[in-house]
């Protein structure tokens, strides 16, 4: 019965992944230019990270190590280097646009400009870290996040036409702006299917010391987490659609994008707005500063745990104290987070083949697997995801530069 | 404790070679990648940190099992290769309130 | 004397003739109480292989490899293997002598 609790691994993992700023921000423009068309990206992103999140799951309840042990521990010193250099610069350019992007809900909350509440906000967040433990953070997060269901809310009552809806589900390529429509296909996919998801709910999974006991339970909380936020990611841009799309509302700027919500609701639309903005950000912020701390603890071998006082974990506190204060830097200096989030999203897409790959190696290694390796629907879903990764990772960035 | 970065191995004239040590942390790890990163991590080190000249190196009679995880026979802070782990504590966390102290109650 | 054991992987191995054999790629050693004895070198002949595997990104393709001989690996027992010079290690016998690895 403890173990349906877990849920809330699933769903402030998908938060996190699916309601930060850039999932927001490519949802609101997709549905605002492209009305349900980009539905599909969005649905099979989820599709692909249950797959991957139900395996980042087993691997560390059947071995007890998280993916960042496993691929140290496998692929050495020096690949695991590479790939800690990469994912540290890209998670952190991602950290920066989530601490924008609670600056930018304050901003509009009260009146006061965002990089005044970079250095604030950037506390609060390491406060957090420094003295919760992985239950609190997990469960405060999850349960703060679920003001995001008011994005439904927003949707329904705008009464969408399910039958388009369906039918946005489907891939299918506009008559005019190919290139903006490819450009935000590919933010959509690359915003979705992200890497640090994978590495924080394998590092979660052990937080909570799962065990072989939690495979099942661990498809259930995959499953029901990842779809819980796709649908809100779909819910959004649903609601952009049918708010913003009709009257031509191209969404520039952050204030902008409170229209979906005020549009259906429109005395606590925006309120909703903002404070789901804020809590699904700052669910995001904690996931990325912790994301890097583990990826740097594991592996090199550091002590870690939420759970542990600071002391305890010296090296690991360190990293994520030192990394989410320096993210304030940037918004104190007025770096745009929008900016920011766009080219993270481009990057996170052209790295991603450095994460997927050697974790297909991982879930077929029988040392750390043994009968519980990956099946042929695994494997395959994680092939379609290394082919449209590397597709992801060539076109990424020129098609940022061209549609962007 | 840490992680395996090499392994020492004694060679003798005509004698079987045998594997004396296990090497934690270190230099030894920054060689695998660049040797420029091997010279900077040994200068970085010198200049703060806990001093340390030589790699943890742990004898292989302490070893107990080698698995997916090396089990040793010995206290992890006897060995040195939470020498930086303590530094840190001492001079960056506990100096910020709600650290705690790494000193066992 | 004492090496490292990570700067004998990768390096060139030649035959007693001199002639190329390939590059040190594993090292088979055996528990024996308080010891940890090496028994035998595994030296794998892909140059292109060994490159790749310097990054040991490619250790579990290369079992397949090995099956469809694609490129092979054979187990030199530590006898047949001369030390002195750890950064050119050398066979004591002829490449023909020496044995596949399983």
């Amino acid at each position: 019965m403890k173990k349906i609790l877990q849920l809330t691994l699933g769903i402030i993992t998908s938060v996190g992944g699916f309601l930060e700023i850039g999932s927001v921000t490519t949802s609101v423009q997709a549905g605002a230019q492209f009305g349900y068309k980009l539905l599909w990206p969005i649905f099979f992103g989820t599709i692909c990270l249950v797959f991957l999140i139900e395996m980042s799951g087993r691997l560390a309840a059947v071995s007890k190590h998280t993916i960042v042990d496993a691929m140290r521990e496998r692929f050495g010193f020096p690949f695991f280097f590479m790939v800690l250099v990469g994912i540290t610069i890209v998670a952190f350019l991602v950290l920066i646009a989530e601490l924008g992007g609670i600056g930018f809900a304050l901003q509009i909350l009260t009146g006061i400009g965002f990089p005044w509440w970079a250095l604030p906000v950037s506390l609060a967040v390491w406060l957090l870290m420094w003295k919760g433990s992985f239950s609190l953070i997990e469960n405060g997060a999850s349960f703060l996040g679920l003001i995001t269901i008011s994005f439904v809310v927003a949707a329904i009552k705008l009464h969408p036409d399910w039958s388009g809806v369906a039918s946005g589900l489907l891939p299918r390529m506009p008559q005019t702006d190919k290139a903006r429509y490819g450009f935000l296909t590919v933010s959509i996919l690359g915003a979705t299917i992200s890497p640090y998801l994978m590495y924080f709910y394998s590092s979660g999974a052990i937080e909570e010391k799962w065990d072989r006991s939690y495979i099942m339970m661990n498809r259930i909380i995959a499953g029901f987490g990842m779809f819980f936020g796709g649908f809100l990611a779909m819910a959004v841009l649903i609601a952009a659609a049918l708010a913003l799309q009709p009257r031509g509302i191209q969404v520039d700027t952050f204030p902008q994008a409170a229209l979906l919500m005020t549009t259906a609701l429109p005395k606590w639309g925006f309120y909703f707005f903002a404070f789901s903005m804020l809590f699904a950000c700052f669910g995001a912020a904690l996931e990325f500063s912790l994301a890097i701390a583990y990826f740097f603890a594991q592996g090199f071998g550091w002590s870690w745990s939420e759970d542990l006082e600071p002391s305890k974990d010296s090296r690991f506190a360190f990293v994520y104290t030192l990394i989410i204060l320096l993210a304030a830097v940037p918004l104190m200096l007025h770096v745009d987070p929008v900016q920011v989030t766009m080219i993270s999203m481009a990057l996170t897409s052209a790295t991603l083949p450095l994460a997927i790959v050697p974790f297909l190696f991982l879930m077929n290694d029988p040392i750390y697997l043994d009968k519980h390796r990956n099946g042929w629907l695994s494997n395959s879903i994680v092939m379609i995801v290394i082919v449209i990764s590397f597709v992801l990772a060539i076109i990424s960035i020129p098609l940022q530069l061209i549609g962007g | 404790m840490g992680r395996v970065s090499g392994l020492v191995m004694q060679l003798g004239e005509n004698t079987q070679p045998h594997v004396t040590h296990i090497l934690v942390g270190g230099p030894t790890l920054w060689e695998r990648v660049h040797p420029a990163l091997a010279r900077l991590s040994i200068r970085l080190a010198k200049l703060w940190g806990p001093k340390r000249d030589e790699p943890v190196k742990i004898p292989w009679s302490r070893v107990i099992t080698v698995g997916k995880d090396v089990k040793l026979d010995v206290k992890a802070k006897d060995t040195g290769a939470l020498d930086w782990e303590i530094w840190v504590a001492r001079h960056i966390i506990e100096r910020i309130p709600g650290g705690g102290s790494e000193e066992e109650e | 004397m004492d090496v490292n054991v990570e700067l004998l992987l990768g390096r060139k191995v030649v035959d007693v003739n001199g002639d190329k054999v390939g590059r040190i790629e594993e090292l088979r050693a055996e528990e024996d109480g308080d010891r940890c004895r090496v028994e035998a070198y595994l030296v794998g002949t892909s140059a292109l292989v060994e490159r790749l595997s310097a990054w040991t990104l490619v250790r579990p393709i290369k079992r397949t490899l090995r099956s469809r001989h694609v490129y092979s690996v054979f187990e030199v027992p530590w006898q047949e293997m001369d030390l002195s010079d750890p950064k050119k290690p050398k066979l004591r016998v002829a490449k023909g002598d020496l044995r596949h690895a399983r």
